[in-house]
């Protein structure tokens, strides 16, 4: 009886769809499974957050608001920290505080049993998450690269200002054009990098975890649990890792910028203005 | 008889690939904790920067999930 066991949870392989899996389709447009969760959840992240934000309190409680409280507190002073003026860093908290929580709870609630292969509808699964699907990271990256770009245009006043950070020192010297425009080529990368990292991490995390739960066969909750935990592990240390990353980038461009207007000083006004200073503190 | 005919070449390129992507990725790791441990060993008050050091884990990480990922593609 037992063998005939074993041969039932062993006969097929471990099964991991890395496309998505279409859906319903809606006027033309297919509805895959993991567009579906993560409507779910953001869905489910807006009533949370609202529910908790009503909650807030001077004393806290305890309990999951005190969690949330604290993550927020922690990527509010990771932003304020990476700029040198505090005033543009507190303008750009709401959207790394919401990118990284949405980010957060899409990998943990894709870690879900219900979400997976678990259930399916017709071939497959019902659910997917989010970020286990290469077009939700990359609408992601492509989203907060957009933000970013806007954001740094915006703060260093203007599209040229914004071209000028790339380059070291004058775009007529021929070493510092080339260094620029590789800098521009390296910059278009980003997107690509930061959506392949978290797709790659949450997909790769999901077919360990079905690997070792078709190895273990009959014990596979057991063999699967410490790649679980070491998941759970992965998807916060992931949603971490492209918030600070994209705040690094925003924050490199927009203290770049202010950085330069000091190098201007210092390279082409500053005989003059020594000039002046000392004429004036010998008149003085 | 050519070997490529004897032989599932498409395992032994996948072993490659596993193999050799994978011993960049675990030696950068390693530099990585090595380096964060002496910083903290000489220097307790470095130990605050566990933060700047997982982003580093992270973007070495990265290759060694291309080289995973790609072991899918090669058939």
């Amino acid at each position: 009886m037992l063998s005939s066991v074993l041969t039932k949870f062993g006969a097929e392989g471990p099964s991991v769809h890395v496309a998505p899996g279409k859906g319903i389709e809606i006027a033309g447009l297919t509805i895959t499974n993991s567009i579906l969760y993560g409507w779910i959840v953001a869905v489910a992240l807006i009533i949370f957050f609202t529910w908790v934000a009503r909650r807030v309190t001077v004393h806290p409680k305890g309990g999951v608001i005190q969690y949330i409280e604290a993550g927020v507190d922690f990527i509010t002073n990771l932003v304020t920290s990476a700029f040198d003026d505090k005033k543009v860093g507190r303008k750009y908290v709401p959207f790394f505080v919401t990118l990284f929580f949405f980010i957060l709870f899409n990998n943990w609630l894709g870690l879900l049993p219900i979400v997976g292969e678990g259930f399916k509808s017709g071939e497959n699964p019902l659910l997917r998450p989010f970020t286990g699907d290469l077009n939700g990271t990359f609408a992601i990256g492509v989203v907060t690269m957009a933000v970013v770009y806007v954001a740094s245009v915006r703060e260093s006043g203007g599209f040229l200002n914004y071209l000028r950070h790339f380059f070291v020192g004058s775009p007529k010297n021929p070493l510092f054009l080339l260094i620029g425009l590789l800098e521009m080529f390296t910059d278009l990368t980003r997107v690509l990098s930061l959506s392949l990292r978290l797709f790659l991490n949450i997909t790769i995390g999901e077919i360990v975890i079905g690997v070792f739960a078709y190895l273990g066969s009959f014990m596979a909750p057991l063999t699967a649990l410490p790649f679980y935990m070491m998941e759970l592990l992965v998807a916060a240390l992931q949603a971490y890792i492209f918030t600070v990353l994209s705040v690094m980038y925003l924050a490199i461009a927009v203290n770049h910028s202010q950085d330069h207007s000091h190098d201007h000083d210092l390279t082409e006004d500053n005989s003059s203005e020594t000039m002046k200073l000392a004429s004036s503190k010998a008149s003085g | 008889m050519f070997l490529a005919e004897a032989v599932n070449t498409a395992i032994i390129a996948k072993g490659l690939m596993i193999g050799g992507g994978f011993i960049g990725p675990a030696i950068g790791i390693g530099l990585i904790g090595g380096s964060y441990l002496q910083a903290v060993g000489r220097n307790p008050e470095a130990s605050k920067f566990l933060g700047q050091a997982l982003i580093f884990v992270a973007i070495v990480e990265l290759f060694g999930l291309l080289a995973f990922a790609s072991i899918f593609i090669v058939k």
